[in-house]
């Protein structure tokens, strides 16, 4: 990977209204075992079949760090490598389990220049087809 | 729905906003690359400011951090992986008079996380170590819900790092809730 290359978005590059690239994240046992794990939360819902089932869960599902770690990633997937992430809020929904794809998307809904950055900030959804698995806002400084 | 307003559990638990919801807790291990590359893997991140130190050096970080969203896992207690069957799933010790426990206790066994809010106040680079402590900040009347009847429990996390400067906050929303209760 030529990671020189790897742009980041600068403050006149973004406008109110703009969407975030979209991201869609294939949810498999792996990939809910691989961010349990690490995020070092042992909690078994999050690796043990029987015992999410047994707590009314139809299968394993993400954590919440796993949800907020897709979330940090999709926005900056987005801004690039010199955005700084200053918030995350979510209201949870939904648990997302194997065989679902866990979609992202967002929107910029303000922006403003302080200090020679640019503080943008965003409404953000994750779903997947049963519902909203964390619906919320999030904010992140660029360069001005 | 609010229950009505004679609930002794309801004002014990009042007693106890303001209190730590677990102990102060000092990360087991500074921040490290072995901790972010299995981060980045799991998320498949590849953004090269977590683990190119040259790139992250010419940015305006001015060298490699931490993924931001790691906040919570640096001071995640180390699990009790023997005899998790018997101790009903939980890997940690957790304060026999958190509100947690104290509604457990009463009935309430059900968890279901509502609210997470994070806020990161300054990045993580290699070599820092936080400390995080959390504090019950509110908790609801009783309230019915499909679920059943349950209280909804907030607690805000304080990270600081090893110069006792706060880094970030993570404020958190369980509801606690009676299973048996759905019906009512």
């Amino acid at each position: 990977m030529s990671q020189k290359e790897i742009k980041s978005l600068r403050a006149d590059a973004i406008s109110v209204g703009d969407n975030v690239t979209a991201m869609d994240v294939e949810v498999t046992a792996t990939a809910v075992v691989a961010g349990a794990i690490a995020s070092h939360d042992y909690m078994p819902m999050h690796h043990d079949r029987d015992f999410a089932q047994a707590q009314g869960a139809p299968d394993i599902f993400f954590n919440i760090m796993s949800t907020n770690a897709y979330i940090a990633r999709f926005l900056t997937d987005w801004a690039g490598p010199e955005a700084v992430l200053k918030n995350i809020s979510v209201r949870l929904g939904v648990q997302a389990v194997p065989g679902q794809v866990l979609k992202f998307s967002g929107e910029v809904t303000n922006k403003e220049e302080k200090d020679g950055e640019c503080l943008i900030e965003l409404a953000i959804k994750a779903a997947v087809e049963t519902g909203d698995h964390a619906t919320g806002t999030a904010a992140l400084t660029v360069p001005a | 729905m609010t229950e009505s307003e004679n609930d002794p559990l309801h004002e014990e638990l009042q007693k106890l906003v303001g209190s730590h919801i677990s102990r102060p807790t000092q990360a087991a291990d500074e921040v490290n690359m072995a901790m972010i590359r299995q981060w980045t893997d799991a998320f498949s991140d590849r953004n090269p400011i977590y683990e190119d130190k040259e790139f992250a050096a010419a940015t305006r970080h001015g060298h490699l951090i931490a993924p931001p969203a790691m906040l919570q896992t640096w001071t995640m207690a180390r699990p009790k992986i023997e005899n998790l069957k018997e101790r009903g799933g939980l890997t940690i010790d957790i304060d026999m008079d958190s509100p947690l426990i104290v509604l457990d206790k009463a009935g309430y066994i059900g968890s279901l996380a509502t609210n997470s809010e994070y806020e990161f106040i300054r990045e993580q680079r290699l070599g820092d170590v936080l400390t995080s402590e959390a504090v019950l900040e509110t908790v609801s009347p009783r309230k019915k819900t499909g679920l059943g009847l349950g209280y909804f429990v907030t607690w805000v996390t304080t990270y600081t790092d090893q110069n006792n400067e706060v880094v970030g906050r993570q404020r958190f929303t369980l509801f606690k809730f009676d299973p048996a209760t759905m019906s009512l």
